[in-house]
C-alpha cells in the first residue's frame, strides 16, 4: 500500500525528531550555531524554521537572491520566512559573483547548451562559499535543505546546495516536506507554490524533471521504501515501464552525489572503506 | 501480593563518551535510591552508547572499569542494578551483554544472542554472539533478561518462560524509524501472551549521528496490558510498579505454557534443521 502521507502524530514526532537532531550536533561539537540557505522556497523554508526552533538566535538565514532571475516572489518569500519566525538573517545578491564566471567565456560560447548548464551550476556554488564563509566566521555548521526526493533523483548541484554539515529533512519525500510545512506554520502561499531549483529565469522543477513531485514520490518510494523493482512497480502503480526506469537510471546516476568521493583502497585501514567511526565522535 | 518496585532508566548516552554515560547513570542511581525502588534498569550499551562504530574495540577496558565501580557502588545501596555494557572473555571475544548485579555482587550476565546486522546495524562486526539463555535468582524471583533483539525471536523469552522466570527485563537502544515504536509495542505483547509474564523493556533516548533512540521505555503486566510508558525521545526516571503474583494466577486457566507438547517441540527442531539443510 502506498501509504507515504504521515499522520499528524507522526509531522509532531519528525517535528521534534528533526529539531533534536539539529541541537544534538551542535551540542556535540560545541559548535556556535548553524547557517541556512534561504532561498524563499519550501524546503529552506521548512529547514530554517526548525533550525530556529532548535537553536534560537544561534541561527543565521542567508538570503542570496540573483537579481533580475530570482523571482521577486521567491525572496519577498524569505523575508516573510524570517519575519514570521524572528530569525536573524542577512541578505546578499550574488550578481557580482555570477558575472565575473560569466566573464571567463566570450560571448558566443555562453549561448551554447553546456555553457549555460555549468553556469547555472556555478550559482549554487557561489551560496556555498557565503554559507560555509559565514560558518567558518563563527563555528558554525552548515545546516543543508534536501529532501529524499531530490537526493535520489540527484536534483541538487554536488559541492553546491548538496555541501553541507546535515541534512536533516533528508529522510523525507517532497510530499512529506509539504505535510510538515503545513505542520509548522509555513504560510500556504509558500507551500503551494511550483518548486524551482532557480537555475534560470522562469525555471520549475517539475518542467525540468519532466513528472510532478507526487508522480515522482510515488515511483520513489514504491522502488525504496516499497523495495519493488522497476517491473513490479509498473505493474503495481499502473504506470508506464519506461517512465518508471527513467526515474530508476536517474537514482542510479546520481549514487556519486550521495556519497564521498571514492578513495583507492591501499591499506587495510582505508578511511572510506574500513575505518569507521562516528562524526559526532567522542 | 508481590510488587517489584522498579526505577526505569531511560537515559541518553554518547557513543564513546564512558565518563559522560557514568554521570549519567550515577545520577538516576542516585534518583533510584530516592524513590526506593528495588531494581533500577538501564538500557542496552549503557556504558559506551550505542552506533555502528569501531569505537566499541578501543573503550572495552574502560566500560569494564565502570562496570566494577558499580558493583563496588551496590555494596551499600539497597537497589540492584541491571545495565548493558560490553562484556569480553578469557578468549578476548566481545559481548552485548546486560549484568545484574547487587549487593557487591553480578548475579549474572546475559549475552545477546540474536545479533543484528541489517540495514544500519553491524553488531557482528564487533559481538560475538550468546549461546544461551537463563534466569538468574534475586531476591524478588527469578529474574530473565533479554536485549533487544532478542525479544523478536520467539524463542529465547520461551526458554526463560520454561526455565521459570517471573519477570523478564527486555534492555534495548532501538533506533527510529517510521512504525517502530508499534512493532515494539506489538512484538512484547506476543511474547507476553505467549509466556504470561510481566514483560519491562527499557530503551535508550538520544541522537547519534543522526539515528534517534526513541526512549519510550514500556512496562506490561502478565496480562499484556501496557501500564506505564516513558515519554518518546526524552531521557526520563520512571518508577513503575509490578505485580510479581499476576502471571501464576493467570496461569491456573491459561495452559498455554504447561501444555507445550514435547514431541512438537521436537518437531519444530527437526523442521528448523530440515529447512537449514
Amino acid at each position: 500500500m502506498i501509504n507515504i502521507l504521515l499522520t499528524k502524530d507522526e509531522l509532531e514526532l519528525y517535528r521534534r525528531i528533526i529539531v533534536n537532531s539539529i541541537k544534538a550536533r551542535i551540542d556535540k561539537i560545541n559548535a556556535k550555531g548553524g547557517v541556512v540557505a534561504l532561498s524563499g522556497g519550501i524546503d529552506s523554508s521548512l529547514v530554517a524554521v526548525l533550525a530556529k526552533e532548535a537553536l534560537g538566535d544561534k541561527v543565521l538565514a542567508l538570503i542570496m537572491p540573483e537579481e533580475g532571475v530570482s523571482p521577486d516572489s521567491d525572496t519577498n518569500h524569505a523575508k516573510k520566512i524570517v519575519e514570521r519566525f524572528n530569525i536573524p538573517h542577512k541578505i546578499i545578491p550574488i550578481n557580482g559573483a555570477i558575472d565575473w564566471f560569466f566573464n571567463i567565456f566570450p560571448e558566443k560560447e555562453l549561448s551554447k547548451k553546456e555553457v549555460k548548464l555549468a553556469l547555472a551550476n556555478v550559482k549554487p556554488k557561489i551560496r556555498m562559499i557565503i554559507n560555509y564563509l559565514h560558518a567558518n566566521l563563527e563555528w558554525r555548521i552548515v545546516i543543508g535543505t534536501t529532501n529524499k526526493t531530490e537526493l535520489l533523483l540527484g536534483y541538487g548541484t554536488k559541492f553546491g546546495d548538496l555541501a553541507a554539515d546535515i541534512y536533516p529533512i533528508a529522510d523525507l519525500y517532497k510530499t512529506q516536506v509539504w505535510q510538515l510545512a503545513e505542520h509548522v506554520g509555513i504560510p500556504t502561499e509558500i507551500v503551494r507554490k511550483k518548486p524551482t531549483a532557480g537555475l534560470w529565469k522562469g525555471q520549475t522543477d517539475e518542467d525540468e524533471l519532466g513528472h510532478t513531485y507526487k508522480e515522482i514520490d510515488r515511483i520513489l518510494y514504491t522502488l525504496v521504501e516499497m523495495e519493488f523493482s522497476v517491473k513490479e512497480a509498473a505493474e503495481y502503480l499502473n504506470i508506464d515501464e519506461s517512465v518508471i526506469e527513467d526515474i530508476f537510471r536517474r537514482v542510479k546516476l546520481s549514487e556519486h552525489k550521495r556519497k564521498s568521493p571514492t578513495i583507492t583502497r591501499l591499506s587495510r585501514m582505508c578511511l572510506d572503506k574500513d575505518w569507521r567511526y562516528p562524526v559526532e565522535r567522542y | 501480593m508481590r510488587k517489584l518496585r522498579i526505577g526505569i532508566g531511560q537515559i541518553i548516552t554518547r557513543l564513546g563518551d564512558i565518563k559522560g554515560n557514568r554521570e549519567r547513570i550515577l545520577r538516576f542511581i542516585e534518583r533510584g535510591k530516592e524513590e526506593n525502588v528495588d531494581v533500577i534498569v538501564f538500557p542496552e550499551l549503557s556504558t559506551l552508547g550505542f552506533g555502528s562504530g569501531d569505537i566499541y574495540l578501543d573503550k572495552v577496558n574502560e566500560n569494564l572499569e565502570l562496570v566494577n565501580e558499580l558493583v563496588d557502588i551496590s555494596k551499600n545501596i539497597h537497589p540492584y542494578l541491571i545495565i548493558g555494557f560490553v562484556d569480553r572473555d578469557e578468549r578476548g571475544f566481545f559481548y552485548n551483554a546486560a549484568a545484574i548485579i547487587g549487593k557487591g555482587n553480578i548475579l549474572g550476565i546475559h549475552r545477546k544472542v540474536q545479533l543484528v546486522n541489517y540495514r544500519l546495524f553491524d553488531e557482528k562486526r564487533y559481538f560475538t554472539p550468546g549461546t544461551s539463555v537463563n534466569v538468574f535468582s534475586t531476591p524478588w524471583g527469578k529474574t530473565g533478561i533479554l536485549i533487544c533483539e532478542d525479544v523478536w525471536f520467539p524463542e529465547p523469552a520461551r526458554i526463560l518462560a520454561f526455565k521459570g522466570a517471573e519477570i523478564i527485563f527486555v534492555l534495548s537502544a532501538s533506533p527510529f524509524d517510521r512504525g517502530k515504536p508499534e512493532v515494539w509495542k506489538a512484538f512484547l505483547t506476543s511474547r507476553i501472551y505467549d509466556n504470561i509474564l510481566p514483560f519491562v523493556m527499557v530503551n535508550q533516548a538520544g541522537i547519534q549521528d543522526g539515528v534517534t533512540y526513541w526512549g519510550g521505555s514500556m512496562v506490561f503486566d502478565a496480562a499484556g496490558n501496557l501500564t506505564h510508558q516513558a515519554a518518546l525521545l526524552e531521557e526520563e526516571f520512571m518508577v513503575a510498579e509490578v505485580n510479581l503474583d499476576l502471571f501464576r494466577v493467570l496461569r491456573r486457566r491459561d495452559i498455554r505454557l504447561r501444555e507445550t507438547r514435547l514431541e512438537i517441540l521436537e518437531e519444530l527442531l527437526n523442521a528448523y534443521r530440515e529447512m537449514q539443510k
